[in-house]
């Protein structure tokens, strides 16, 4: 009974979400943008790089594509953790935690949104990259674990910068704390694989890099012979970071208002 | 005691940073009462009603709202009470109705009741025709009437308003009073209103309790509230310092609650129609005239003064 009002009243919330969402369009396309951009300026720029050894055959496009779906990922994840801001400005989100309602509930609504909305960008990106040439390996089940991948990296994401909207009530501090995008997309294997990448600490940091793992994983599964125990580490990493961040936010959701 | 529907015992909120927001308060709210909470900015108002609407939890003390305890059964409270906050909490993008129909699913309304209900409350507050316009759009009064709307989805037995007036123009203002008035009498709703606005309070509550620096200073009915603490203030304007001076001896006599600033006089006495001609005879026996004469009521200001002058020479003469 107790999981059918709360299965309910998330449905109810992300519907509220995606509502306000489909009303202010001008708040996802930039992001959206800016993804295909990644898409077509690194395959047309640097995309000479599969003449080197490791990449011999390899399509840059089907290389690159990880980089452009996690970039639309984190932007969406921004703007599910906005819609909370938002929500903390007006004083809606305290008339939320005033009903019956479950923090959890409260929590994952705009998060689900932001995650459909990731998705969507994802099958769009990836049919833009199709039409580029890119031939998906493992077929349309890679396809939809290439979606786990990213959800789980989408989710970890929002439920780190929704930590920092209840923490600070700031939508300044949500978006300071989401310039974290830029070592967590360019440290890693963005534009060539670990092996060649030669400068020591840049291999150290996408060794740490836990997208590391999601693009290596995505790549798995777009390229022949990619190595695909990668694809069980990206799902490793997006499960366990997830799960960690949204517990964290959910916990700041009803100490939001508690001043202590 | 059955019928006290908010009972608070003690009850003070420290912030982690130190403040004492809230220190050691006790009081009763009756079952249809309609009780106002006063208090200038920062005083403890709003962590008050934070503590007694369940979204803050206190640092020591209990309270009960509805026979509930806040920090045993929050989400019994939750039933029982509509919560308008300072800000008019609502979700620009969706529209009236939409609004008021996802709070009442998240109530536990089934979709039909919701809407009608919806419906029931546009009326109430006089936004159907508006209902399906996104609220982003409202006038900032039509946004306080959503909120109030939003506030009664549940029929609340009680109903917490945070300073609801503030921000709005005068008409819009009087129309929120209507509804909120209309809720007590007619469906004998709890309402606890917290304002800085005296004349406010005087109007609409049953009682009044006034809280300073985090403590309750005053806890009475309105016409006693005022018949203790209601001085007029009589300014007098005189043409010279040097007038002013002799004019000031000569008030002495009637009172020694006087203030004197440049070439004015200002006295604070109890509202009362028979000081005016002894003012004046007074001045006449010194040939002193003024050049102008005002006379105001009291802001709430002066109602804290001298509760706080009160207070401090009752400590001072228990030698605290």
């Amino acid at each position: 009974m107790k999981n059918k009002v709360l299965i309910k009243d998330i449905m109810l919330l992300t519907k509220r979400s995606l509502i306000a969402a489909i009303r202010n369009p001008y708040a996802y396309i930039p992001n959206f943008i800016i993804s295909l951009f990644f898409l077509f300026v690194y395959t047309a720029g640097i995309g000479a790089v599969t003449d080197l050894p490791t990449l011999e055959g390899v399509n840059y496009t089907a290389f690159i594509l990880p980089v452009s779906v996690v970039s639309a990922a984190i932007g969406a994840a921004t703007g599910a953790v906005q819609t909370l801001v938002k929500d903390l400005e007006s004083g809606y989100f305290a008339r939320l935690l005033l009903t019956p309602t479950s923090r959890l509930a409260i929590v994952l609504g705009p998060i689900i949104t932001g995650m459909l909305q990731l998705v969507v960008q994802t099958i769009l990106l990836t049919m833009v990259a199709i039409l580029m040439g890119v031939r998906i390996y493992r077929g349309i089940g890679g396809f939809i674990i290439i979606l786990v991948l990213v959800t789980g990296l989408g989710l970890a994401f929002t439920g780190y910068a929704a930590t920092v909207a209840l923490v600070t009530k700031s939508s300044h501090a949500v978006q300071m704390s989401t310039m974290i995008f830029f070592p967590m997309l360019f440290l890693s294997t963005t534009f060539v694989p670990l092996d060649l990448i030669e400068t020591g600490w840049l291999r150290i940091a996408a060794i740490i890099n836990p997208t590391t793992y999601i693009f290596e994983g995505m790549r798995a599964l777009l390229i022949e012979g990619w190595r695909s125990a990668y694809i069980l580490y990206g799902f490793l990493v997006g499960s366990i970071a997830s799960v960690i961040t949204i517990t964290i936010a959910t916990k700041s959701a009803a100490r939001a208002f508690n001043g202590e | 005691m059955s019928n006290r529907i908010i009972e608070v015992s003690q009850l003070s909120k420290t912030y982690k940073e130190g403040t004492e927001a809230v220190k050691n308060i006790s009081f009763s709210v009756k079952e249809g009462e309609f009780f106002a909470f006063l208090g200038p900015n920062g005083a403890g108002k709003s962590t008050t009603i934070k503590m007694l609407t369940t979204l803050m939890k206190p640092t020591f003390g209990e309270g009960k709202i509805a026979g509930y305890d806040l920090l045993q059964k929050p989400e019994k409270i939750r039933l029982q009470i509509g919560v308008a906050l300072q800000n008019t909490a609502i979700d620009p993008a969706l529209t009236g109705r939409e609004l008021i129909i996802l709070q009442g699913r998240l109530f536990g309304f089934s979709k039909a009741e919701a809407i009608k209900r919806a419906k029931e409350l546009l009326e109430l507050v006089g936004l159907t025709k508006d209902a399906d316009k996104q609220c982003g759009k409202y006038s900032g009064g039509m946004q306080r009437r959503l909120d109030l709307a939003m506030t009664l989805v549940h029929r609340p037995k009680v109903l917490f308003l945070d300073e609801p007036t503030v921000g709005l123009d005068p008409a819009s203002r009087m129309d929120l009073w209507q509804e909120i008035k209309k809720l007590n009498k007619e469906y004998g709703t709890t309402i606890f209103l917290t304002t800085q606005y005296l004349e406010e309070a005087d109007e609409v509550a049953d009682r009044v309790g006034i809280i300073n620096d985090g403590e309750i200073v005053a806890l009475e009915k309105p016409e006693a509230l005022k018949s203790s603490l209601m001085l007029d203030k009589i300014k007098l304007f005189f043409r010279s310092i040097q007038e002013k001076e002799k004019a000031q001896k000569a008030m002495m006599e009637i009172t020694s609650n006087l203030e004197s600033l440049d070439n004015q006089i200002i006295l604070h006495l109890q509202k009362n129609r028979e000081y005016l001609p002894v003012i004046l005879g007074k001045l006449a026996a010194v040939h002193v005239f003024p050049i102008d004469i005002q006379i105001a009521s009291p802001t709430l200001d002066d109602v804290f003064l001298q509760i706080i002058r009160d207070k401090k020479s009752t400590n001072e003469n228990r030698g605290v």
